[in-house]
């Protein structure tokens, strides 16, 4: 018990399963399946770009990716307009969408290493760039994915929402590359101490230029999947998963310095995050009390979190 | 009354055209604050479309539109400045903020200038403004409602970003509604940020803790498809779900409506109120007299004209109207 306790991510779970509770509760249980499953939906998209902003920030201090909302809004648009509703091209479109975030994230990188701009920077301003070239490209026109991917978005298999299933294959991969692979303790070895990580021998601009590239190819696919699960890709559409890819991470246990990071938490924030909302819509709260709410339970969460342990 | 209007419009309308030349050596800008949605895109477009044939046939010498990058009052006010030292005739602004950019818009005024602000008006008093009504808006929406379904029943209202005035405005106006039509009840409210996605996640959110009965759902524009995308999902019946004139909202209703009859009601205003702040800054210039207040129309698109509307509305676009020169004319004459 005192192991699990010690563990930074387990709060994420404790909030959410408090919320979640308290959010059935105002219908006596009889919401308890429709909350869940709307919770592990709209949860599923701030797990995947939630990620990708993970092994960026914990590559060490000043580190975070701005450009996730433009990369999901290009990706999202471009990838719809490439299949037009026809069903024969998802795989194009998902190449499409993957291209675009591999291309986001070298010239991200190379805004940074080339440059020499510091990352908050490059990808902010990188994020103008794309966001003016999804403009651009196809002046907010909503184009409906094909059928059979917004079928696979909205279904669900087992009662568990496919978007939910992609999320938790995306998490295992990351879990393992972080916990088991060589690349995961680069990643940690770099935020931990950058100078220490390259006498040690690790490539640190390889492992620096693979995590920008993964998180914009994550923001990518989360766009992809946003899109056809809403129905079409809007300019707008990223927007909200710029601060909630940044809070996920924090909520989550992961270190904001770097240096440590851990998968679990990404989804008991993830979660939180969606169902302190619903609990504070459900319960009448106004927007004001609402922002106020949160702002305090994600404070006692991260308090909660980062106290060290009793030795 | 009605033949009095109709007499003054046809006098004004009579008297301007044979002051066109007047303004051909006139040069109009456009600053506008924010590109970044639907909305904005087919305001800029419509612009184009009305400002360029106007350029080439001597109306006005010029008629360009500038977009701020960020969103910001500050950014804003500079571009203002810019555009008062470049020696435009009129400044037609879509504002960032209804005070911030006072000092900039006075700044203006005092070089001679005509300062028209729309849709984000300016509170300046030298400035003329073509303001939305938001709470006829909200007031519509009930108004619809409760002839529709005269038994009342409880209601979903889907409010816009918090903090802003406009939310604020249309939500005064559904209250207002909901004194006069008492027989319906808000059983639960969440912001959409006029965005479908975040609509349909802030809908989804709530709805499981919500009673079965639901008749009807109070939105903003802009949030009504990604609320119908949330009952659906949920299982529910899809209760009248106001729109707000976006091409998918329509286009979803158009299909509900051919496969069982849904019926309800959209009402927005045209981006094109830009071409009608464009033609107000010619007719000041012309020497016009003309209101220091406007309103902006209200478009409508209802059961009877919703094939017709739809028809005009850009694919991702929201329902628009492009004003001419006697449609403003004839705005003008009924403010008057």
């Amino acid at each position: 018990m005192r192991a699990i306790l010690a563990k930074p991510w387990v709060w994420s779970f404790f909030a959410a399963g408090g919320v979640w509770l308290v959010t059935i509760m105002f219908t006596g249980g009889a919401s308890t399946l429709g909350l869940s499953q709307a919770a592990l939906t709209f949860a599923a998209f701030s797990i995947i770009v939630g990620l990708g902003q993970m092994f960026v920030i914990t590559l060490g201090p000043g580190n975070v990716d701005l450009s996730i909302p433009a990369t999901m809004t290009l990706a999202g648009t471009a990838a719809l307009k490439v299949m037009d509703t026809s069903d024969g091209m998802v795989l194009a479109g998902i190449a499409v969408a993957l291209a675009v975030g591999i291309t986001i994230g070298v010239f991200n990188y190379a805004l940074i290493k080339l440059l020499r701009i510091p990352p908050i920077i490059a990808t902010l301003s990188s994020s103008f760039i794309v966001q003016s070239a999804a403009i651009w490209y196809n002046r907010g026109i909503r184009i409906k994915p094909p059928d059979v991917l917004s079928q696979f978005a909205t279904a669900s298999t087992f009662g568990v929402p496919n978007v939910a299933i992609v999320a938790l294959v995306i998490s295992a991969l990351a879990w393992v590359i972080l916990e088991k692979g060589i690349y995961g303790r680069w990643v940690s070895a770099i935020g931990q101490n950058m100078r220490a990580a390259r006498l040690a021998g690790v490539p640190v601009d390889g492992t620096r230029f693979a995590t920008y590239v993964l998180c914009a190819v994550l923001a990518a696919l989360a766009g992809f999947l946003l899109s056809c699960f809403s129905g079409g890709a809007a300019l707008n559409m990223g927007a909200e998963y710029l601060l909630t890819s940044i809070a996920v991470v924090v909520i989550g246990g992961t270190a904001v310095a770097g240096g440590f990071a851990n998968v679990p938490g990404i989804w008991g924030a993830s979660l939180f995050l969606f169902l302190v909302v619903s609990m504070l819509n459900t319960y009448g709260a106004s927007a004001g009390v609402r922002m106020l709410f949160t702002g305090v339970i994600i404070i006692g969460v991260v308090v909660a979190a980062s106290r060290k342990p009793a030795a | 009354m009605n033949k009095a209007l109709v007499l003054s419009v046809l006098t004004v309308a009579l008297f301007s055209t044979t002051a066109l030349a007047e303004t051909s050596g006139k040069r109009i800008a456009l600053s506008n604050n924010y590109a970044g949605n639907s909305w904005r895109q087919a305001m800029l477009t419509s612009w184009d479309t009305v400002t360029k044939p106007a350029v080439e046939a001597g109306t006005v010498a010029a008629a360009d539109a500038f977009t701020t990058a960020e969103n910001q009052a500050t950014e804003q006010a500079a571009q203002i400045q810019n555009l008062i030292l470049q020696g435009y005739d009129a400044i037609v602004v879509n504002a960032a903020s209804p005070t911030a950019l006072n000092g900039a818009v006075k700044e203006a005024c005092d070089a001679g200038i005509i300062v028209v602000s729309f849709d984000g008006i300016v509170t300046e008093p030298c400035a003329w403004r073509i303001a939305v009504d938001f709470k006829q808006m909200g007031r519509n929406q009930l108004d619809f409602l409760a002839a529709k379904l005269p038994g009342g029943g409880n209601l979903l209202e889907i409010r816009g970003l918090a903090g802003v005035s406009v939310d604020d405005e249309i939500h005064a106006g559904i209250e207002d509604g909901l004194a006069k039509h008492p027989s319906f009840k808000v059983v639960g409210s969440v912001n959409g940020d006029w965005a479908q996605d975040v609509a349909q996640k802030a809908v989804a959110g709530i709805l499981p803790s919500l009673p079965d009965d639901i008749v009807a759902v109070v939105t903003q524009g802009g949030d009504g498809y990604g609320a119908a995308q949330a009952f659906a999902a949920a299982g529910r019946t899809v209760p009248t779900i106001i729109m707000g004139n976006r091409e998918d909202e329509l286009k979803w209703w158009k299909e509900q409506k051919n496969a069982n009859g849904y019926e309800t009601y959209s009402v927005s205003i045209a981006p094109g109120v830009s071409t009608l702040a464009f033609w107000v800054a010619q007719q000041i210039l012309d020497g016009a007299d003309v209101p220091k207040e406007l309103v902006v129309p209200l478009v409508e698109v209802t059961q009877a004209n919703l094939e017709d509307q739809l028809a005009v509305t850009g694919a991702g676009s929201v329902t628009n109207v492009e004003y001419t020169l006697e449609d403003t004319q004839a705005t003008i004459a009924a403010a008057k």
